[in-house]
Parts: C-alpha cells; sequence; structure tokens
C-alpha cells in the first residue's frame, strides 16, 4: 500500500519471480556444493595418484566458474532486483533488519570470488596442499554464504520471536533454520553430484569416465537418507498451524508435493543407473535427464516452501499483497483506495466502477495472481464463477479460505473489484447472477 | 499532487545513519573505480584496433581480453554492497523510482548476463573470432553503456519525487527521465571518466610488468596515459555543462549539503589536473593515486548532491532507529576475516616462487 505498483498482468502473480528464484537457487545450491566437489575430487585425484583426474577437476572448475560466477552470482543479483519490485515493502523489511547479515554475506562473496579464480588459475602453480586450502576457502565461504541467506529465507516463513522482540538474531535463528541449513546442505551436495555427471559424462577416456560417473552417484545417493531425515525434521519444525496448512490446506501446493516425492525415487534410480557402465550416450543422455529431474525437485521444494507461508510473504507481519497484519482492522475501516499512497482514485465512483475495481485488484492481488498468465490466472477464476461466486470468495478469505489475506476494502470495494473482475476482466457487458 | 504524499514510509535502521552513509559512500567508491575499469578498458580494446594493424595492437587487446571477466566479477561484487547501503537508508526513494521503470531495471540482469559471458567469450576464443572481435567488444561496450544509462536515470528518478507523478499518466514500469537537464551530462560525465580510468588501469598494469622488469609493453604505458589525459579534458567540459544544469539548491554555499558539495566538487577538480600532469609525466602510480583521490571526492559530491535533492522532502536524520549495534560488529568481523583471506591467497598465488 505504501510503494506504486508494476502492472504486470500476464507476468502477474509471482512469474517472474519464480522464474528468477528457481533457476538461481539451483546454481546457487551448486555453487556450495559443487565447491565441496571440488576440493574433495581433487582430494581423490592426489590420493589415487591419477593425474587424468587432475585435469578433469580444472575442466570442471572452468564450466563451475562459467556457471556459478556469472548465472548463478547475477540470477542472485536478479532475485534481489525483482522482489523490490513486486514487493518492496517485504523487500524494505528484510533489508532493514538483516542489513548487517546480507553486508557479512557480501564479504563472503567478495572472498569465493577471490577464491575460485585463484583456485582456476593457480592449478599447477602452487603446492597441493595451498591449492587444496583455497579450494576449502572457497567451498567454506560458500557453505556460510548459505548459513547467512538460509537464515533470512527461513525467517520469512518463521519469523518465532522476532514477531515479539524485533531481535535480529531471534530472526537470523528462526525456528525452521537448522533443519532448513541441514537440508539445503545435502541437496547442495547431491546437486554437486547431478552437475558432476554432466562434465563427467563428457570424458573420452572410458575408464576415468566409469570412474568420475560412478563417483558423482556417490554424491547423488549418499546424502539422500540425511536429505530425508532433515526434510522431517524441517516439517517437525513448523508450527502446527503452519504444518497443516502447508500439508493440508493449501490446494495450489499438492501438486508440488506430488511431484517433489515423485522426484525423490527417480534421483535415487537414476543415480543407481548412472553407476552402472552403460554406453556412453546411454549416460550423457541421462546425466541431461537427471539435470532436469533435479530441477523439478529443487523447485517443487521452492514452491511448496513460498507457498507454504501463504498468506503471508512473512508469516504472521505481512501479507502477501504488502498490507502489515497489524494495519489491516484501520484498512478496512478507510478503504483500500483511501489507505494506498499510489491509488489513481481516492474512492469508488459509479461511473468508475471497473477503474476503481482494477485498481484494488492490482494493490491486492496482483502479488500473487496473474490476469490471463499462468500463475493463479483470475481471469480463469472469474470466468468460473458467478458475482454470487465472487463475493462468496472474497468474504471467505482469511477465514473459509486461510491461505488468502483477508479482503482489506469497503463494501463499496468490494463491489468494485467484483464489477471489475466479472465485467471489465471478462469483457461482459451485463452482470451474470 | 504533492510528492512528498506519494513518498513511502521508511522502515528503522539499526544503527545510526552516519555508519551506513560511510558504508554507502565507500563501497560506492569502490564499485565506481572496478565499473570505469570494466568500461573504460573495453572501450580501449574497441578503438585500438583502428590505431593500428593487429601485430601491434593485439598484444594489448588480448589483455585487455584476458582481464574483462574478473574486472567484470568484481564491479558487480563491489555494486552490490552500494546497492544495500542505498536501500537502506534511501529505499523508500530507490523501491519507488525501480518501479517507475521497472522494464528498464530488471532488463540490467539479462543484459549483464550477456555482457559477462561476451567478456568470456573474448577472453576464451580470442584467436578464433577474427574480425567478429570489433563487433563483439562493440557490443559489450553498448551493452554496458546501456546499463549505465539505466542506472542513471534510476538515480535521476529516485532524487526526484516531483516527477514520480508520471505514474498516473500511465506508462507504468516504462519510464525514463529525460525530462531532468542533469541526466545526459551526468550519464557522459561517467562515461568519460571511466574511459580515463580505463587507459590508467592499462598503464598501471603494464607499469607494474615494467618494474618487473618486463619492458615489452612500455608503449602502452604512454598509450595508457594520453587515453587518460585525452579523456579527463574531455571531462572537464561536461562537468563544468552538469554544473551548469545542476539547481542551485544543490550547491547552495549557504547550507551545509552546499558547503560539502562545492569543497568536494573543486578538491576532485583540483586532483583531476594533477593526475593529468602526473600521467603526462608518465608517473603512473602517483597519477593513480591523485586520480583515485578525485574519484573519492567525486563520490563524495554525489552523496551530498543527493542529499541536498531530498533535502525538501527527507533527511538521514529523521530516520527511525531501532538500535541494535552487534549484528555490524559481527558484520566487522567478517570483513576483517574475509579480507585476511583474500590478502593470505593473493599472496600465496602470485608469490609463490615455483611449482611445488
Amino acid at each position: 500500500m505504501n510503494y506504486p505498483v508494476w502492472q504486470l498482468d500476464f507476468a502477474g502473480g509471482g512469474l517472474l519471480i519464480a522464474v528468477m528464484a528457481i533457476l538461481h537457487v539451483y546454481v546457487s545450491h551448486f555453487a556450495v556444493g559443487g565447491g565441496l566437489f571440488l576440493v574433495l575430487t581433487e582430494h581423490k585425484g592426489i590420493r589415487e595418484n591419477n593425474p587424468a583426474i587432475l585435469a578433469y577437476v580444472q575442466r570442471h572448475t572452468k564450466f563451475f566458474m562459467l556457471l556459478t560466477m556469472v548465472f548463478g552470482s547475477l540470477t542472485g543479483v536478479g532475485i534481489w532486483f525483482t522482489i523490490s519490485l513486486l514487493n518492496p515493502a517485504a523487500t524494505s523489511v528484510l533489508i532493514h533488519n538483516f542489513v548487517f547479515a546480507w553486508a557479512a554475506e557480501w564479504t563472503l562473496f567478495v572472498a569465493e570470488i577471490v577464491a575460485i579464480f585463484l583456485y582456476y588459475y593457480s592449478f599447477g602453480r602452487i603446492s597441493s596442499r595451498q591449492h587444496l586450502i583455497i579450494g576449502w576457502i572457497y567451498f567454506a565461504c560458500a557453505w556460510l554464504s548459505l548459513f547467512v541467506i538460509n537464515g533470512i529465507i527461513d525467517f520469512m516463513l518463521t519469523p518465532g520471536s522476532w514477531l515479539e522482540n524485533g531481535s535480529f538474531w531471534s530472526g537470523l535463528f528462526n525456528p525452521t533454520f537448522w533443519p532448513a541449513l541441514f537440508f539445503r546442505t545435502f541437496l547442495a551436495v547431491m546437486i554437486a553430484g547431478l552437475f558432476g555427471f554432466m562434465t563427467a559424462t563428457a570424458q573420452k577416456e572410458p575408464g576415468l569416465r566409469h570412474n568420475l560417473v560412478r563417483f558423482c552417484a556417490l554424491w547423488l545417493l549418499a546424502p539422500f537418507v540425511f536429505l530425508l531425515a532433515s526434510a522431517w525434521w524441517y516439517r517437525a519444525a513448523l508450527p502446527p498451524q503452519l504444518e497443516a496448512m502447508v500439508f493440508d490446506r493449501i490446494p495450489g501446493l499438492q501438486g508440488y508435493m506430488r511431484a517433489f516425492i515423485v522426484c525423490s525415487p527417480l534421483l535415487i534410480l537414476g543415480g543407481l543407473l548412472m553407476a552402472v557402465r552403460t554406453p556412453s550416450a546411454v549416460r550423457r543422455s541421462l546425466a541431461v535427464v537427471m539435470l532436469i529431474v533435479g530441477l523439478i525437485y529443487i523447485g517443487a521444494f521452492e514452491f511448496i516452501r513460498e507457498g507454504g507461508r501463504k498468506p503471508y510473504i512473512i508469516q504472521n507481519y505481512m501479507y502477501a499483497n504488502s498490507l502489515l497484519k497489524e494495519e489491516l482492522p484501520a484498512v478496512q475501516q478507510v478503504g483500500i483506495l483511501k489507505s494506498a499512497r499510489w491509488a489513481h482514485l481516492r474512492k469508488v465512483e459509479e461511473d468508475k466502477l471497473g477503474v476503481a475495481g482494477q485498481e484494488i485488484f492490482n494493490l491486492t492481488c496482483l502479488s500473487c495472481h496473474s490476469i490471463g498468465g499462468p500463475l493463479r490466472d483470475m481471469r480463469k477464476r472469474s470466468a468460473q464463477l458467478s458475482i454470487k461466486g465472487l463475493e462468496f470468495v472474497i468474504s471467505a478469505m482469511g477465514e473459509k479460505l486461510p491461505y488468502m489475506p483477508p479482503f482489506a476494502g469497503t463494501d463499496e470495494e468490494k463491489e468494485a473489484l467484483i464489477f471489475f473482475l466479472h465485467r471489465s476482466l471478462l469483457n461482459q457487458p451485463q452482470a451474470n447472477d | 499532487m504533492d510528492p512528498s504524499f506519494l513518498i513511502p514510509a521508511p522502515d528503522p535502521i539499526p544503527v545510526n545513519w552516519f555508519f551506513l552513509q560511510f558504508l554507502l559512500t565507500i563501497t560506492t567508491f569502490l564499485h565506481l573505480v572496478a565499473m570505469n575499469v570494466l568500461l573504460g578498458s573495453a572501450c580501449v580494446a574497441l578503438a585500438a584496433p583502428l590505431a593500428g594493424p593487429d601485430e601491434q595492437t593485439g598484444p594489448l587487446c588480448r589483455k585487455i581480453g584476458e582481464k574483462l571477466p574478473y574486472v567484470m566479477a568484481f564491479t558487480i561484487n563491489f555494486g552490490v554492497a552500494p546497492l544495500l547501503f542505498l536501500q537502506v537508508l534511501y529505499g523508500q526513494f530507490f523501491y519507488t523510482s525501480s518501479i517507475l521503470m521497472a522494464g528498464y531495471w530488471l532488463a540490467i540482469i539479462g543484459l549483464l548476463i550477456v555482457t559477462y559471458y561476451a567478456a568470456y567469450i573474448y577472453h576464451l576464443r580470442y584467436e578464433d573470432l577474427g574480425p567478429v572481435r570489433s563487433l563483439l567488444t562493440g557490443a559489450i561496450v553498448l551493452l554496458l553503456v546501456v546499463v549505465a544509462f539505466f542506472f542513471c536515470n534510476n538515480m535521476s528518478i529516485m532524487q526526484l519525487p516531483e516527477s514520480w507523478v508520471r505514474y498516473f499518466s500511465g506508462g507504468r514500469g516504462w519510464q525514463l527521465h529525460f525530462s531532468d537537464p542533469t541526466l545526459v551530462p551526468r550519464f557522459l560525465h561517467f562515461i568519460a571518466s571511466a574511459v580515463a580510468v580505463g587507459g590508467l588501469a592499462i598503464a598501471v598494469y603494464y607499469e607494474h610488468r615494467r618494474r618487473q622488469g618486463d619492458g615489452s609493453g612500455e608503449r602502452w604505458i604512454k598509450y595508457g596515459c594520453n587515453w587518460f589525459t585525452i579523456a579527463t579534458l574531455i571531462n572537464f567540459p561536461i562537468g563544468f555543462w552538469f554544473l551548469g544544469v545542476l539547481p542551485s539548491f544543490a550547491h547552495n554555499a549557504t547550507t551545509l549539503a552546499g558547503k560539502l558539495f562545492t569543497v568536494s566538487l573543486y578538491g576532485s577538480l583540483a586532483l583531476a589536473v594533477i593526475s593529468v600532469i602526473q600521467a603526462q609525466r608518465h608517473r603512473v602510480y602517483p597519477a593513480v593515486g591523485w586520480a583515485l583521490g578525485a574519484i573519492f571526492f567525486m563520490t563524495l559530491a554525489r552523496e551530498f548532491v543527493r542529499i541536498a535533492y531530498l533535502n525538501p522532502y527527507f533527511s538521514l536524520a529523521d530516520l527511525p532507529v531501532a538500535p541494535q549495534y552487534s549484528p555490524m560488529i559481527v558484520f566487522l568481523i567478517f570483513l576483517i576475516l574475509a579480507g585476511t583471506l583474500v590478502w593470505w591467497m593473493v599472496k600465496t598465488v602470485f608469490f609463490a616462487q615455483e611449482v611445488k
């Protein structure tokens, strides 16, 4: 209500952030797990006295650097850009509360960049011990970045006692901090194996290729049981009401839940298949398929986590449409148009019902609903409802439909919103009861 | 409409604003230096082949290409921190201006990804590129210039809330700010500065090699110094143009911000003149010292101009504070540890005597 709205329509409902975040999260987990993969593969090469493995590590480092340093870093900045455009109020809360966590993470980012460049640059130029130390420094900094960011991400899901005391430390070390950290660490290790398949299957020498592919399969399979255990711990750490909401009450999350459950055995099966000696072309194709399955896996998890916050963007503090929970009664009393700084209209006028309705839609619905887009398309939903149906849905928001924020407007504003959804959006000349 | 009504309410900051403003200034300075080296050296790589055949200019361009991806990485990294501190101090202005030009603002991410990969292609495929090389450097320069232009626009919209009312006449998310008379000179000022610093960075690199006993690149020291001198001399009239179109309140000597701006501006000017004289004598390191001083003073001037622009609406001292100093201490510890690790790694790799 404090900021102007970027009217996206088709790309509304969080499509931009979903695309940017899923791609980034996949690559950024690779940036963590892949760092460990580099040093442990180098250890393996040294232990086995195998120069071919060491040469592979160098080639994999180049691939790793090009993917994580360019695409990973910039999509990370991209998330920041995107959330500040789509939900500036929530971004502002995260930035102001955790400015020094972000700043600390930035210092780690500096060290990460220097470490990975020098790690790549110094193959064969310094002693193995020094080279490995630089690799370990990279991994330590990358994992500590995860440590910090994980706290901020989970703060949005379970802010815990921050809601009462406003303390930085309560917010960072929130109730799901530790299980989420373990979960993401194991996930990062598995993703390192998935990306490892990509470069390992490209090795020309069959013996080396088989050795490396089996090594990568170990990375995928070994942490799996720990991942499941930490997922269980993660669920158990959720407050009961939130757990019920995530697993039972939000209808849109069931599909992502199924995708997550289906992908788990697929990853295991794929890992086992990769470990078996099969023709090179089969392994190569399977590596690509596995990489896609991994993307779906982490994408489903992120959708569940993000969706689980509904109707909030910061649990019990700020609704998904940027309205503060404590401000809701006051806004309901005076109305959305009078409360919003950036509204074209200050009140609902009889001859501008559609304009007022669209304004109310933009201010309170656009953050979760698109118009004609792939995410929670409001045109499609409106078409399935009569005026009475829309009235019912809007009145039920926040109670019978607990995953939606309560409607913050007055009765006239509700009428204007219904007019927009039923008449303007569907281009209907007459109201249809 | 009164623009002050549109300004969102700020969130509380955890420490006194001065610490955050200090960090903003320092990190902006670091970002500007890295950005100048990146854009400036890319401009030199684009222009150098025009000055002579590939046998002569090729080694220079190859060397620039080798360094571009690394400089790009640090430019982006050093851009993250000032963007963070800017949001903490001026978030209510910055988020608003970003949304008003959201389409262009978000496009920066795509443009930077393309530029970054183009820089890697230039570095890793230099020999294979042949005549396409100039097209690639041209694309890199163009993309960086476009990104810089978008940044200038955002900073311009951010500090002029009276321009925000255009939101209500359409063009949501696609506004640029051509009606600001300072936009073009400000942008050109940055570009000329980048070209100058890019030239100086080349001179520094070859001076460093010369001091290590490799005199093969001596001509590039003079070449880089000449780029620095010419671009800086061109920048003087641009700077005066910029100064001329700045509103009088920005350099009003009766206000504290105006006084500080004037001191910073003339300090910067004086240091730039000294650095040009040093560069013309090919005393590269002193020229760099004075040039960095000039950039730092210019960074300060930029901050004071922003404060003056926003003065009718906002003062940093008015920001609500919810004190929590322990996270800042932890950040400083991280800064020291990360700095120590970086120093150790650089020392280990670059001072390594032999392969063991």
